[in-house]
């Protein structure tokens, strides 16, 4: 829920906690479309951010992305969550062959005292639309995906974070010796989402 | 003030004569003499006559006398006007001279400023050149500074050098050990496997003598067993004999007290005796012979035994030697490395050279370390002299600029000698006018015209002068204004200059600084890294995964219960098809089956749990958590026990027993 005022474009707390948790779940549908780890066909298309956006319809993503939304939300809103990474991973052998890292900054003082922000929603939209694009032309620099992959998500949070009934606490799933390239930001003056993806080299790719 | 003299009476004609020729029109100034001209002797003649002339001359004379006191009038008023207007000159005049005064009192004020001014510039000079020697001492210090860092810096590489040279020789040396270790590994894993396989052909070849020997110790028992045979019927006929001697000995007896005949008996008995003996001989024989196989039996063993022994003494021997070579091969080596390790200071032993090595790499990190230091105290030092170069050019540029300044000065004060010189020389020209006007009033007719030109040439002079000198003043005094304010403005942006210069340097650094931070940091994003004691990676238990496997595994289950399902109905077909058959085989077929519905049992439970597993893991938390009965499990085993794996175990089993019961 986003509570704002069209004319004044005033952000809450809780708006901006919604407008990122929506944003990772698009962008979570994008990726996984864009990279292959889901059939074309189980997505459909639906308007968004001004641009044509793909969701999944297979029951168990979407229960699965719609269950880490709300976790991520409440997370959002308490101010502890620091970093979401989609993971990509080779079904086969485990091996994590791509990060999606979505950092976030959160404005303390919104968080302490509950005081509201104010911005555009067009430019937030403008700034979510500009990572979008990014997401979606990645594929001309990002390595193909030729076997068949699983993805994850791992959640960056505060230490004194309880864990939910349904999260493990995990490793990392790093990839050594990765390439980045640094995406677009989007910032509701509340929350702040830098946008990075790693991949393996391309020479171990070449050398495997 | 201009006095006049009347002139000596004189006569009347010369008088007028005198007075005759008319005053110059351009009325100049005639100095009067207390010796004035000769008159000259015509004009006397004139004055010569009658009575008639006498009235004539006193009519004349009386006319004069009007005239003249008409004239004297006049030039009593034109005395009195040139008293005023002398009077309005000396006060003029005494203005000018307060004026000159004042003009000189400010020349005095400015050659004193002058003096001030050139002390503060030579000051300024003197401080500036100080400074300047100061800083160019500074630079100087710091150039030895440098010098010496650099000389440090250079000691530090070369013995860093030297330190990796000797790691790099130390390296090697530890290489060539390893290496020759390693040879005397394999040459010792060599002999050792020379030795093994000596040790095999020589167990080899004792197997053989040991077969042979064993050939021999069965033919021995053989001929033994045959000899023991032969002992057997030797000992046998021995015994019969015995029996026979007795019966012979008791028929002797008995034939002996009959005193039957003995001479069929005799040759019997001797015949028996002798039979008797060489059956006592063989026996002695046999057991001589038997003595002497237990003999040779132990003589073989001992042999045996000996030679064994023998064998191994030689191997040993080979082995002694072997071992005394590679001995001598050991301690040549031992002591090369002892040799290398006096080379080395400070090892004495073996467990001294991974110390020293450690020691020397402490040495190499502190050597790179005080490198490091050094780098740093040479950018310091560079940055230093950058600032001393700084002030340098400051200092040059201040020295430039007081030159300039000093310049500029000094050609102001040629300009004020200059005025100084022109205003003195006008007052050295009021002074010879004034001096002129001091002198007598005599020639008050022609002097006065000449006066008033020169007071008036005089005022023009000297407000021409004073136009003049203002103008100077003023210029001077704009120029000066002028001059400060560049110096000023030189100075401070000089100043800023400098402060910019030394804002953008450390700006500089901190960018480059904060831009390694920054890569660092985004290389360290990137990759994931995270602080654990601010940070923890959660990951959602990932239901789809979940599902697969838990798909797998109950297709696997499922497979494996109908599998054992179908053994279970082929073996009951069996033992309904063949009931009676054997004990045994019911026995084994009913165990068979306890089995396998022990199997089907635990693959049932199994099953039940992966789908529990599932239905838990799939169920949303909400609505999950909104049915009472598993509200209250949560309460009680994760909020008050604290205990997940609990709840789960407490959820299965009730699932189990209401899939089960039901």
């Amino acid at each position: 829920m986003v509570s704002r005022t069209v004319a004044k474009d005033i952000i809450t707390l809780r708006g901006s906690a919604a407008i990122v948790s929506e944003f990772f779940g698009y962008a979570a549908n994008s990726i996984l479309y864009n990279r292959g780890v889901y059939p074309e066909e189980s997505f459909v298309k639906v308007k968004k951010y001004g641009l044509p956006m793909l969701l999944t319809q297979d029951d168990g993503v979407k229960s699965f992305i719609s269950n880490l939304n709300a976790q991520l939300s409440e997370w959002l809103e308490a101010g502890k969550l620091q970093r979401v990474v989609l993971v990509i991973m080779s079904k086969a052998t485990g091996e994590v062959l791509e990060r999606w890292n979505f950092s976030i900054e959160t404005d303390n003082e919104v968080v302490e005292k509950g005081v509201s922000r104010e911005k555009s929603d067009k430019e937030i939209m403008r700034e979510i639309q500009a990572i979008m694009r990014q997401i979606a032309s990645s594929i001309t620099y990002l390595p193909c995906l030729d076997e068949p992959c699983v993805f994850d998500v791992l959640a960056y949070t505060d230490k004194d974070v309880a864990v939910p009934f349904t999260w493990i606490e995990s490793d990392a799933k790093l990839i050594a010796n990765p390439q980045m390239v640094k995406l677009h930001s989007f910032d509701t003056k509340i929350h702040k989402v830098d946008t990075l993806v790693s991949y393996k080299n391309d020479d171990e790719w070449e050398e495997q | 003030m201009i006095l006049r003299t009347p002139p000596p009476k004189k006569r009347r004609g010369e008088a007028i004569a005198a007075e005759s020729p008319p005053p110059p029109s351009d009325r100049r100034l005639v100095i009067y003499d207390h010796n004035p001209p000769p008159v000259p002797p015509d004009s006397s003649d004139q004055f010569l006559c009658t009575y008639q002339c006498r009235q004539m001359v006193k009519a004349d004379f009386v006319d004069a006398l009007t005239t003249a006191e008409k004239q004297l009038h006049d030039y009593q008023s034109k005395l009195e006007a040139l008293n005023q207007n002398l009077s309005k000159a000396e006060a003029e005049s005494k203005k000018f001279r307060d004026q000159f005064l004042y003009t000189e009192q400010e020349l005095v004020a400015a050659k004193r400023r002058e003096q001030v001014l050139q002390e503060q510039l030579l000051k300024e000079l003197n401080d500036s050149q100080q400074r300047f020697r100061k800083q160019l001492q500074s630079y100087n210090e710091l150039e030895l500074k440098l010098q010496n860092e650099m000389n440090l810096r250079e000691k530090a590489e070369s013995s860093a050098e030297s330190a990796d040279g000797k790691a790099t020789l130390l390296e090697r040396k530890l290489s060539q050990l390893s290496e020759s270790i390693e040879r005397e590994k394999r040459h010792l894993s060599d002999e050792l496997a020379q030795t093994k396989s000596e040790s095999k052909l020589s167990i080899s070849r004792i197997n053989a003598d040991l077969e042979r020997m064993k050939c021999k110790a069965k033919n021995a028992e053989e001929e033994s067993e045959l000899l023991k045979e032969q002992l057997e019927g030797v000992m046998k006929q021995f015994n019969e004999c015995l029996h026979q001697k007795s019966e012979v000995e008791k028929k002797l007896s008995s034939f002996t007290l009959q005193d039957v005949t003995p001479t069929e008996n005799n040759p019997l008995i001797k015949h028996l005796q002798e039979e008797l003996r060489n059956y006592e001989s063989e026996v002695q024989e046999a057991r001589k012979l038997k003595s002497s196989h237990e003999n040779i039996e132990l003589l073989k063993e001992k042999l045996l035994e000996e030679k064994g022994r023998k064998e191994r003494a030689e191997l040993q021997l080979s082995k002694l030697q072997e071992l005394q070579l590679s001995l001598n091969n050991l301690e040549n080596e031992l002591s090369s490395w002892k040799l290398m390790m006096k080379d080395i200071p400070g090892v004495s032993c073996h467990e001294d050279i991974p110390v020293k090595f450690a020691t020397l790499q402490k040495e190499v990190i502190d050597s790179t370390m005080k490198m490091g230091e050094a780098n740093a105290r040479l950018k310091q030092m560079e940055v230093s002299l950058d600032l001393a170069q700084l002030g340098k050019q400051n200092a040059e540029a201040e020295a430039a600029l007081a030159k300039e300044k000093a310049e500029v000065l000094k050609s102001e004060i040629k300009r004020i000698e200059l005025m100084l010189s022109m205003v003195t020389d006008e007052r050295d020209k009021f002074r010879s006018i004034i001096n002129e006007l001091k002198k007598p009033k005599n020639e008050e007719m022609t002097d006065e015209a000449a006066n008033m030109t020169i007071v008036q040439e005089l005022e023009l002079s000297l407000v021409n002068k004073e136009f003049v000198i203002k103008e100077l003043e003023n210029s001077l005094c704009q120029q000066k204004e002028l001059n400060d304010r560049q110096h000023n403005e030189i100075r401070l942006l000089n100043e800023r200059l400098n402060d910019e210069t030394r804002r953008i340097k450390s700006l500089e650094r901190e960018g480059d600084r904060l831009c390694s931070e920054i890569s660092l940091l985004e290389s360290k994003l990137g990759h994931g890294d995270f602080s654990s004691a601010n940070t923890k990676v959660l990951r959602m238990v990932n239901t789809l995964a979940l599902g697969n496997d838990a798909k797998q595994t109950i297709e696997a289950l499922q497979t494996e219960l109908q599998k054992t399902k179908e053994r279970l109905q082929a073996v009951e077909e069996l033992k309904s098809q063949s009931g009676d058959t054997g004990k045994l085989v019911d026995s084994y077929i009913s165990e068979k089956i306890l089995k396998l519905k022990e199997q089907i049992a635990t693959l049932e439970k199994r099953e039940e749990r992966v789908l529990t597993c599932i239905s838990l893991s799939t169920q949303q938390a909400n609505n999950y958590t909104s049915q009472p009965e598993i509200s209250r499990q949560i309460e009680i085993f994760i909020r008050k026990m604290n205990s997940i794996p609990a709840f789960t175990a407490n959820l299965t089993v009730e699932s189990f027993n209401r899939r089960t019961l039901s």
